[in-house]
């Protein structure tokens, strides 16, 4: 089946304030680096940047809008992606709105129906509904158990799909979100509901989850190589489910800048490297805390002789980054012709760029945008 | 530089899960239940009661050699599973004795049954909230943060350098493993259950509780709720001791209770 290219935009909305000075005492960047680094008013004013972000990027030609969800995280000033879809639905005309995601293992699965249902009538049927179980930290924060993040996040999956796809009243017996009474009066205007998107970076059980379900599995920026092993997993669980899988099947997110000059470009870029070295920093029981990972995780990751740590890069240089594809910044033929190799490399469906970081300057974010949006993606998807 | 022991390894079918145990010595049963990082098998200290005592040390569900059957998921089933463990042993007035985690659950089985309990022995144990202070974070730290928690006195550790040694493959497993499931019986609420102090209540065996003065897991300010909660019950405090006095001030822990057994001539 032939799939159309989409290329979505994507902005984590960094608190680009902060300095690796102030994150140098603390023990982590997440739990241990205090709120009282957050100045509300400065706030205001990043949020007006980014969403006017949002609306060029519809005006310009960007198919979706994509958006993320974080807590206790400077880098990312969204303990909500509903509320920020909510905004993008009145900033954009056309763009799909791509949530990746709600942290469904660790929020009322009919609240969250009822919302992304509400979403999806606001916006007149935009929304691309992506589900995560969110990193440990989400989990920590929210004050539930590490080792009920999957089966809360499966009870809820099948929840919330119920919940959109057939009529209440009825009983949900859950052993995690047990519900007496479920009959949410908001219903998706998608039919038979909003596409589901499942992330991942390098967890091979989250690709063979994606697969299973026929969901569209989104790789954040892994390195090439070991996006491309997840991708075979994805194709191999594919197949071993009967169907096969296609470009429609398997997006990736990659960070990109655009400037009028490769110079330009160089320069404003070597901000995606901002604080990177503190964000997951502290004990790996922070990240990685007992039973957020099941015995069976670790059985297949020991069974497969694959996967490094495959998050972003981390401890690569800015010119090694930019040698492995993992972050593209150039003039748009420069970068035209890397979103090619990428897209001959990986042949995703969905191009998902991360287009802004720290605190590259807004104007500049907004060129980057504007050349995308005009040059880049016709370009690419001309082929 | 290790003492030979006489503690052996056995398995024990409990109503269809498979039970590992170490046991040995002679006399009445003790039965000695672990804290949350798991089992150390059999122990110096074990050794030293074996003299008086036949010592039964299992692995409770989900730690070590033990398969946690799929209904143990709060520190009630383990209580609950552990009763079934001392029926298929069919001991008879035992020693219930259990350190931390292992502490709480000997203390929840109490509270649900103590006819067959002789005499009930709480080392540090988990299981009451602080009034003042907190029970330390255990699960978010390092490994080394966690030892250090753990004794007072690194220099009264016998075989210290078996603390701080690189670990095999096979051994990193099982401890990632006990810590799932103690992550799974003691994250929330936080390794103790409110309803606890008022079951203690009904527990009518003699009770020993022993603290380390300057545990720095779970302060010894719980002891003394222990103390308060169980009628009768006395509290031994071991000075210059963190969290477990078994290990760390071994001699002065094991005439404590033998001590208390005996003069309540068990």
């Amino acid at each position: 089946m032939a799939h159309d290219l989409e290329v979505f935009w994507f902005s984590e909305q960094p608190y680009g304030h902060v300095t690796e000075d102030d994150l140098a005492p603390y023990e982590s960047g997440r739990m241990h680096f205090p709120n009282t680094y957050f100045d509300p008013e400065k706030a205001h004013t990043l949020y007006s940047n980014y969403h006017d972000q949002y609306q060029l990027a519809d005006e310009v030609g960007f198919d979706g809008i994509m958006s993320n969800e974080h807590h206790s995280s400077y880098w990312c000033m969204k303990p909500s992606v509903n509320v920020d879809a909510a905004v993008i639905t009145q900033r954009t005309k056309k763009a799909k709105i791509a949530m990746l995601g709600n942290v469904i293992a660790v929020n009322d699965p009919v609240k969250m129906a009822e919302e992304i249902a509400m979403l999806d009538c606001i916006s007149g049927g935009r929304i691309i509904s992506g589900f995560v179980r969110g990193t440990a930290v989400e989990t920590l924060h929210a004050g539930y158990p590490p080792t009920e993040n999957r089966p809360r996040f499966e009870e809820a999956h099948d929840l919330i799909v119920k919940c959109w796809t057939e009529p209440g009243p009825f009983r949900w017996d859950g052993e995690y979100w047990p519900h007496r009474m479920v009959n949410p009066w908001v219903v998706p205007i998608q039919k038979p509901h909003p596409p589901v998107w499942f992330p991942g970076t390098g967890s091979p059980e989250s690709v063979i989850w994606a697969a299973k379900h026929r969901y569209p599995y989104m790789n954040l920026g892994s390195l090439l190589d070991l996006t491309k092993q997840l991708k075979g997993i994805y194709h191999e669980t594919a197949a071993a489910e009967g169907y096969q899988a296609g470009p429609e099947h398997f997006g990736y997110l990659i960070r990109c800048l655009v400037a009028d000059t490769d110079e330009k470009a160089q320069e404003i870029g070597r901000t995606f490297l901002w604080t990177e070295n503190h964000r997951n920093r502290g004990p790996v029981e922070f990240n990685d805390p007992p039973g957020y990972q099941s015995r069976e995780a670790l059985r297949i990751k020991m069974s497969r002789p694959l996967i490094g740590t495959g998050t972003m890069g981390r401890r690569m240089s800015y010119e090694e980054l930019q040698d492995a594809y993992n972050i593209i910044v150039g003039s748009p033929e420069t970068v035209t012709e890397k979103l090619r190799h990428i897209r001959r490399d990986l042949e995703p469906g969905y191009i998902l760029i991360y287009g802004n970081e720290g605190h590259m300057p807004h104007q500049d974010v907004m060129r980057s945008v504007e050349l995308l949006g005009t040059k880049v993606i016709p370009a690419l998807k001309e082929g | 530089m290790t003492t030979a022991l006489s503690g052996s390894r056995t398995t024990v079918n409990v109503n269809g899960t498979a039970v590992e145990m170490y046991s040995g010595g002679s006399g009445p049963p003790l039965v000695f239940f672990h804290g949350a990082g798991g089992s150390s098998g059999w122990q110096p200290y074990h050794e030293d009661l074996a003299a008086e005592y036949t010592v039964y040390v299992p692995s409770q569900p989900g730690f070590n050699g033990t398969e946690a059957p799929g209904w143990v998921k709060t520190i009630a089933d383990v209580a609950h599973f552990n009763h079934m463990f001392i029926a298929a042993l069919g001991l008879q007035d035992i020693v219930l004795m259990g350190s931390s985690m292992g502490g709480w659950v000997s203390a929840e089985m109490a509270a649900m049954d103590d006819h067959n309990i002789d005499a009930l022995i709480l080392i540090d144990a988990a299981g009451i909230k602080p009034r003042d202070g907190e029970i330390a974070e255990i699960f978010m730290v390092s490994a080394d943060t966690r030892l250090q928690q753990r004794f007072h006195d690194p220099s009264q550790v016998e075989n210290y350098a078996n603390y701080t040694r690189e670990l095999s493959p096979e051994e990193q497993l099982v401890v990632h493993s006990n810590a799932i499931t103690a992550s799974q019986l003691c994250w929330r609420p936080y390794l103790h259950n409110p309803s606890l102090p008022h079951y203690l209540a009904r527990v009518n065996s003699p009770t020993l509780i022993v603290w380390g003065r300057e545990d720095a897991i779970i302060p010894v300010e719980c002891g003394h709720l222990f103390q308060q909660a169980i009628n009768g019950s006395q509290l031994y405090i071991i000075d210059n001791c963190g969290h477990s006095p078994a290990i760390e001030k071994r001699g002065e822990f094991v005439s404590a209770v033998t001590g208390f057994l005996n003069s309540n001539s068990f």
